[in-house]
């Protein structure tokens, strides 16, 4: 019989384990308490933007500043109507981001298709220059795309806000890598046996595929959109037409700024994004973590 | 059904030829294998017929048609994949039904269609799962249910096996050969197992560097082997080949060993030239006594039982030989041993350089 025991029972020595965490609680509650205060961090802005807007200018200028619900809400939200057309606006705002999401994620999903399942010459120079494209910094564009704008007969429209971001390099880009990693070539072939057409492929077997790409997109489109003010301040010049930025900027020119009725237009112009935040945010986490457990 | 034939089929991908004026005739109903150690170009060759892919040269006949210009739809031809190439998203039914429904067949009659495909494969208790809520056995039947559904006019099989461990293969093997003697369909079938390609096959044809390099029914390859590629590839174990020098003393040929034993060999190969390499199919060798016919003296290597046969690894005239021996007898290792074969199961080709 062979053992293991080559030695003396007297001759063993015990070498105590060492011990890996003395206080466990203690490390649990400072994650939490680490985690607390992040979340109040990033809550702060948003409860005191609720909060402001309930009060009138006067007590928000107080000091100290007023950490109570206050009962100017009515009279903000009259105020608001008055220095702009709120629900116009929003309805604007509305327009301009659900279009160009939508035509991001239709259009940038079909460019991306063409480079993953296609094989043309100079593919991957056009790839490459999509890509080199994405650090050129906006701004640098700007006049020319001012200039283009005005040349299409697009100025002072919504379509110059959103039409000209539906193909962008990033959008392409993030999906065409997420095809790569979760779409087989077989499976393009065993759809053409199955005699699907160039279309019905992409619709019907790769676009359910890539949902959690296509949700990311939406979601960082509709943000960028929602929030985009530097565009439709060079482009609109119809008060009727401005989105939500411009007419809350527009109206902190006034004197005696009402303050007030600005955070309550702020905070409305908030919940859209929490709700398409909320709609897409599973969908969204799959994307931006697929790969990291996939081969 | 339809006849599949190729004619003066070359595919080339930039300055590499990967196949080399193929021809070869399927006829109706006939179940072929493409078999070739990887590498040979059986793939490329079954995604030019699926039209997959372009031939470079030569023609592809479908029924006296020509097909080069179709697509794998107007082919009419269903293939089961490596990857068996399930739509994720979709559950059985609906992968199995995908074809009819984008080919326009109403919702009732898809569904009927696929149930009774499924049927045949013994999927129905599984219509309603993903394909990630199946094993490899159970997504390889829906890959052929989706093949059968729309009754094609020939199956292409893509190595359909070679994912599956052995018990399960040689199961999937049985059904795929009830399947076709039931439908009777075209079928054109690539492996690089031969034992695969010979349990299936009506014919097989042996693929080396894009060249084909014999095609027979199974018998005809392991008794006829055109050349020792063919003889080394069919057969499990693999054929023995020894070196040996052909001599001629009257109207008798014989094969010297190096060791100096002469075998007696037909007349038929004294045009191979002197230099020569015998083919011995190890089930053909047999443990015999010293003065036996043919007898071929060597030392025992190693033995390894299977249960039903041992396998036994001789060494004669400084080459190993391996021997199948069904006499099981126990054998010491290094023990001198002879070994006989009958003079009609020695191949023999010539010496490759």
């Amino acid at each position: 019989m062979t053992t293991l025991d080559t030695q003396e029972p007297e001759l063993r020595v015990t070498i105590p384990r060492k011990r890996t965490r003395s206080f466990p609680r203690l490390g649990k509650f400072a994650t939490h308490a680490f985690m607390i205060v992040g979340l109040l961090v990033t809550i702060f802005p948003f409860a005191w933007v609720a909060l402001m807007a309930t009060h009138s200018r006067t007590e928000i200028y107080s000091s100290p500043p007023p950490f109570w619900i206050g009962d100017n809400l009515t009279e903000n939200y009259i105020k608001l109507l008055e220095v702009m057309p709120f629900w116009t606006v929003l309805f604007n705002s509305l327009w301009v981001a659900v279009a160009g999401t939508v035509g991001a994620v239709l259009f940038c999903s079909m460019c991306a298709y063409g480079f993953f399942a296609y094989d043309f010459k100079g593919k991957n120079v056009i790839f490459g220059i999509m890509i080199a494209s994405m650090m050129v910094p906006p701004v640098l564009g700007l006049i020319p795309f001012f200039l283009t704008v005005q040349f299409l007969g697009l100025l002072d429209t919504h379509l110059a806000i959103w039409l000209p971001g539906i193909a962008n390099a990033f959008g392409i880009f993030l999906i065409r890598q997420y095809m790569m990693q979760s779409i087989s070539r077989d499976l393009l072939d065993a759809a053409k046996v199955d005699g699907a057409s160039e279309f019905r492929i992409f619709w019907s077997v790769v676009l359910p595929l890539i949902k959690p790409a296509l949700a990311t997109l939406a979601i960082v489109m509709f943000i960028g959109l929602w929030n985009n003010f530097l565009t439709p301040l060079i482009v609109l010049s119809s008060p009727d037409k401005y989105v939500l930025t411009l007419a809350l900027r527009s109206v902190q020119s006034l004197a005696n700024s009402p303050w007030g009725a600005i955070m309550l237009g702020t905070f409305l112009s908030m919940l859209p994004l929490l709700i398409a935040f909320l709609f897409f945010s599973r969908q969204m986490m799959a994307g931006l973590t697929a790969g990291a457990v996939k081969g | 059904m339809a006849r599949v034939e190729l004619v003066n089929l070359s595919k080339s991908f930039g300055a590499v030829k990967v196949l080399h004026d193929l021809n070869l005739t399927v006829e109706e109903g006939e179940f072929v294998a493409l078999v070739g150690p990887s590498g040979c170009g059986k793939s490329t060759l079954l995604r030019i017929i699926a039209g997959l892919e372009e031939a470079s040269s030569g023609e592809i006949v479908m029924d006296n048609e020509i097909v080069n210009e179709l697509s794998p739809r107007e082919r009419n031809i269903a293939m089961v994949f490596q990857s068996y190439a399930l739509y994720p998203h979709m559950t059985v039914e609906e992968n199995i039904g995908f074809n009819l429904r984008i080919s326009g067949v109403r919702k009732a009659e898809v569904r009927t269609l696929a149930r009774a495909a499924a049927e045949t494969l013994g999927l129905t208790d599984l219509l309603d799962r993903k394909p990630s809520q199946l094993s490899g056995g159970q997504r390889q039947r829906v890959a052929m249910g989706r093949a059968i559904v729309r009754n094609p006019d020939a199956f292409l099989f893509d190595e359909p096996l070679s994912n599956l461990d052995a018990k399960l293969r040689s199961e999937m093997r049985d059904e795929i050969k009830r399947l076709h003697q039931k439908v009777k369909t075209t079928s054109i079938y690539v492996t690089h197992d031969q034992i695969e390609a010979m349990t299936l096959a009506d014919r097989v044809v042996i693929l080396k560097g894009g060249v084909i390099q014999q095609i027979g029914t199974p018998s005809e390859l392991y008794r006829n082997p055109a050349n020792s590629f063919v003889a080394g590839f069919i057969g499990s174990p693999a054929m023995n080949f020894v070196d040996a020098t052909l001599e001629t003393s009257g109207d008798q040929v014989f094969a010297a060993l190096k060791d100096g034993t002469r075998l007696p060999v037909s007349e038929a190969y004294a045009d191979l030239g002197p230099q020569v390499q015998l083919g011995l199919r190890p089930e053909n060798l047999h443990l015999a006594e010293p003065n036996a016919e043919n007898a071929i003296p060597g030392t025992v290597q190693l033995l390894e039982p299977t249960g039903a046969v041992n396998h036994l690894k001789i060494s004669v005239a400084g080459q190993q030989l391996t021997v199948v021996d069904d006499t099981l007898t126990d054998l010491a290792l290094d023990a001198n041993v002879h070994l006989s074969i009958a003079s009609d199961q020695i191949h023999i080709f010539p010496k490759e350089k």
